[in-house]
């Protein structure tokens, strides 16, 4: 339990520093903002007041200082902070821009322009700590429930390259059944490699388990030897892959498939186990192998949208609202 | 064989220029990224094309200057290249007056904005903050000096700091005092009543009185058709002036303070106006004179009604001949044998002298002086119009007396009246709207009538009676200073010309 709480929680000692100085603004502008409610004739600061503007002025400063970390990602070389103080910049100035802006109108959403922005502040920060939650607590869930991890981007690219792994594999004992071979162009991959590997066992010797069973020696089969089985022992399998786990591969994201499904998957194989000659379960061990790499790729997949998901709405109505926050600046200086 | 996957192999599968590829994801946040500025941008740049500048506006304006929403440039006049921030008091001092607030003892210039704070939505821009009035009245010795005002110099609110009401407050170790000359029983008249115009028992309404201004045309219960008619020589304007109070308390009566006169006409119907003999007495008080006639004498002053004597009974005596010689009956000796009549004849002269006389001892003394202060003094020259037939001498010579009296009496031989004096508006320096009150029953608040048999008793709730519901919070009605105090003095309003002009405003703000 106690480790459980560690985990979750958000500010750690490396957030101290910001987390006591944001306090500590916040705190100051608190009393400054009540001893102008106390001052003030009108009873509430207002945002043309010499207080209202200063709450206005350091607010969009702040602001514009957590629109900055998008271009300070665009350019990592530059010598201006640790990435990670930008980003503890970002969350904790971006977060403290709104009781700033609040103050600065107190807390009167105004006019047209004004009350836009106030809903966009508040739409921004809100799906700002909305992500920073997410991005606080779904890595550790992703290292812990996805060990076969990939990139994000490659996902779609690694799940073909199962589907050819699992159309080989079954090939290796099925005999050929006709799957198309991809011939794509080649692209520089990582490890050193301009294109993927054949697989060693592909170009294993074949035995037949007809002949296996004629008292062939298995002396002079190689260890990596591959039984290819005859036409109706190979059927379930051929069947199975065909009808059910090669369309998973192929289009994972589909629903009420059983491979897709953590629980019932394994029953799968263990009644294809029965329905197969031993011979061809070490085989059936990769294909359900594959299908579990794609199933995390798939959780992957899922998990990624919901860590990335809200950038689609923080970042649009970050940009707008420093856009119109510039606008309501110069119109309100202006009359 | 068992699949393996060593780190080669899994390299293997990753484009090394992954991040160069358009992944949709990418592509739609920067679409969005895009969309979402270009949104706004067009918004704005809509509105600038429009000219429609309600978009930069703070908030909506109070609902005075709902019409100029969209003319920003009207309140926010352009200085040298930029505009004013907060709205220039000569911006609104084009349209309208602002009249100062007690100027000379005022240290400090109060821009406009500064108490009336715009765009705050639909507001009633005079309802402003008990703060802008406590920044001088919270410590008004700071403001105009030691002595420099007579009014309580610690005030925050209502609720603190207010000090009871000023015609209630005890001066100089004098109690408060109402300084009305009219001697009523309010006690009494709030009883019920055994010989009312309509019958016995008849219960009185405070409302049989006391009505607003506005509505003193209507049906009165109680009034006197033959009164009601009748134009008074007094007016009650001229009839209730204010006169210096015994304890010199500020008082105002029937002519309102100039200087608290509203920004706007009333609806007539914020104070009671001060009772009339016609409509609230004359029902029950009449004013009958002789039994030869029915009708009483007017309500007017004494020499109208002097005259209105003279002129009833020399009417009378003109058709009625046979009076002015009279009989009385006989009067028994002590041998218990009659006496002869005795008679007499009177001048029509000395005959009206003599009735007139008569009646005016009535009225002075009895009918007048039941409600009205007197001055007496007159009143002991027509004691004596009495015959007696016991000292003829004597009767000739009161005769004589009083014929020369009703023909040649000067006028300050009347008796004097002293002015009603009712005050209309209680609290001088405050407004109040019985209008607004009507809800209510009046014994709710004025209790004290009920049990007040003296004039001089003040009826007036006090200050914590308003308190009850007149405090903050909802639930409650307004308790700020502007409900019942104005800090401009529209009694020095100046007239302005006109600035704008329709329908053209809505065209082009001019």
């Amino acid at each position: 339990m106690l480790g459980t709480a560690r985990d979750l929680m958000l500010i750690d000692r490396t957030q101290r520093g910001w987390g006591l100085g944001s306090l500590g603004i916040f705190a100051a502008a608190l009393v400054m903002y009540f001893l102008e409610a106390w001052i003030a004739p009108q009873g509430q600061p207002r945002g043309g007041s010499a207080i209202g503007l200063i709450f206005g002025v350091v607010g969009f400063g702040f602001m514009i200082f957590a629109a900055a970390l998008g271009a300070r990602k665009r350019v990592p070389t530059w010598r201006i902070g640790r990435a990670k103080a930008w980003m503890r910049g970002h969350l904790w100035l971006g977060l403290l821009s709104l009781p700033l802006v609040l103050f600065h109108g107190g807390f009167h959403f105004g006019g047209t322009l004004t009350r836009v922005l106030m809903w966009l502040l508040i739409a921004t920060v809100a799906s700002g700590v909305y992500g920073a939650l997410l991005q606080n607590s779904i890595p550790k869930k992703m290292t812990a429930d996805i060990p076969l991890e990939t990139i994000y981007d490659e996902i779609s690219h690694v799940r073909k390259l199962l589907r050819e792994e699992a159309d080989r594999t079954v090939e290796s004992i099925c005999g050929d059944v006709g799957f198309a071979k991809d011939v794509s162009g080649e692209i520089q991959r990582a490890g050193g490699f301009t294109a993927l590997r054949p697989i060693a066992a592909s170009a294993a010797p074949l035995r037949t388990s007809a002949a296996v069973s004629a008292g062939a020696s298995a002396a002079v089969a190689p260890a990596a030897e591959i039984i290819l089985l005859s036409e109706a022992e190979s059927a379930p399998l051929c069947k199975f892959y065909i009808e059910e786990m090669r369309p998973f591969l192929e289009q994972s994201k589909s629903r009420g498939r059983r491979l897709a499904d953590e629980a019932r998957a394994p029953s799968v194989f263990v009644s294809l186990r029965t329905l197969l000659p031993a011979a061809a379960h070490n085989t059936l061990a990769d294909l359900e192998d594959i299908c579990d790499e794609a199933r995390q790729l798939l959780r992957q997949e899922r998990l990624h949208r919901w860590l990335h998901g809200w950038l689609l709405l923080h970042i649009p109505l970050s940009l707008a609202l420093i856009l119109l926050g510039a606008v309501h600046a110069v119109m309100a200086l202006r009359y | 064989m068992a699949r393996t996957r060593t780190t080669k192999t899994v390299a293997q599968r990753i484009d090394l220029n992954y991040f160069k590829r358009p992944t949709p994801f990418k592509r739609a946040k920067l679409w969005l990224a895009i969309l979402a500025p270009a949104i706004a941008l067009v918004w704005i740049g809509w509105h600038v094309l429009g000219r429609d500048n309600r978009v930069y506006s703070s908030g909506r304006l109070s609902e005075a200057h709902a019409v100029l929403e969209k003319e920003c440039a009207a309140c926010h006049v352009q200085q040298a290249g930029g505009y004013s921030a907060s709205a220039a008091d000569s911006a609104c001092l084009a349209c309208h007056d602002g009249p100062a607030h007690h100027a000379t003892n005022i240290n400090t210039k109060v821009a406009c904005a500064q108490c009336h704070v715009e765009h705050r939505g639909r507001i009633n821009l005079a309802a402003v903050s008990d703060r802008t009035c406590a920044q001088c009245h919270a410590n008004l010795e700071a403001t105009t000096g030691p002595g420099g005002s007579v009014y309580a110099k610690h005030i925050v609110s209502f609720q603190d700091g207010h000090p009871e009401f000023a015609e209630l407050r005890s001066l100089q170790g004098h109690q408060a005092h109402d300084a009305g000359s009219i001697k009523l029983n309010h006690a009494l008249h709030m009883q019920p009543i055994r010989r009312g115009p309509n019958g016995p028992n008849m219960q009185l309404e405070c409302s049989d009185c006391h009505r607003p201004g506005a509505t003193e045309n209507q049906i009165w219960e109680y009034s006197d058709p033959h009164y009601s008619a009748a134009r008074s020589t007094d007016s009650p304007h001229s009839l209730l002036v204010a006169v210096p109070m015994f304890m010199g308390v500020a008082s105002t009566v029937w002519s309102s303070r100039v200087s608290l006169r509203p920004r706007r006409p009333g609806s007539g119907r914020e104070l009671m106006a001060p009772p009339i003999f016609a409509n609230a007495c004359a029902g029950c008080h009449l004013l009958t004179f002789d039994k030869r006639f029915d009708q009483g004498v007017p309500h007017d002053n004494p020499k109208v009604v002097h005259a209105y004597l003279v002129k009833k009974f020399s009417g009378y005596i003109a058709t009625h001949g046979a009076e002015l010689h009279e009989v009385e009956e006989p009067r028994r000796n002590l041998t218990g044998r009659a006496n002869g009549p005795v008679s007499r004849s009177l001048s029509p002269a000395q005959w009206v002298a003599e009735r007139v006389a008569v009646s005016e001892e009535l009225l002075w003394h009895k009918t007048c002086s039941q409600c009205h202060a007197i001055s007496i003094t007159p009143l002991q020259d027509v004691r004596i119009a009495r015959w007696d037939a016991a000292n003829p001498n004597a009767e000739s010579r009161i005769v004589s007396s009083i014929s020369t009296a009703v023909s040649e009496r000067p006028a300050d031989s009347l008796p004097g009246i002293l002015t009603a004096n009712i005050a209309e508006k209680w609290l001088p320096n405050a407004r109040f709207d019985h209008d607004a009150h009507l809800g209510f029953s009046c014994i709710g608040c004025h209790q004290n009538a009920l049990t007040s048999t003296e004039t001089s008793d003040i009826l007036i709730p006090g200050i914590a009676t308003c308190q009850k519901c007149h405090a903050p919070g909802p639930e409650r009605a307004e308790s700020r200073c502007f409900e019942c105090h104005t800090y401009h003095d529209w009694a020095k309003r100046k007239e302005i010309k006109p600035t704008f002009t329709l329908p053209a405003l809505y065209s082009t703000g001019k």
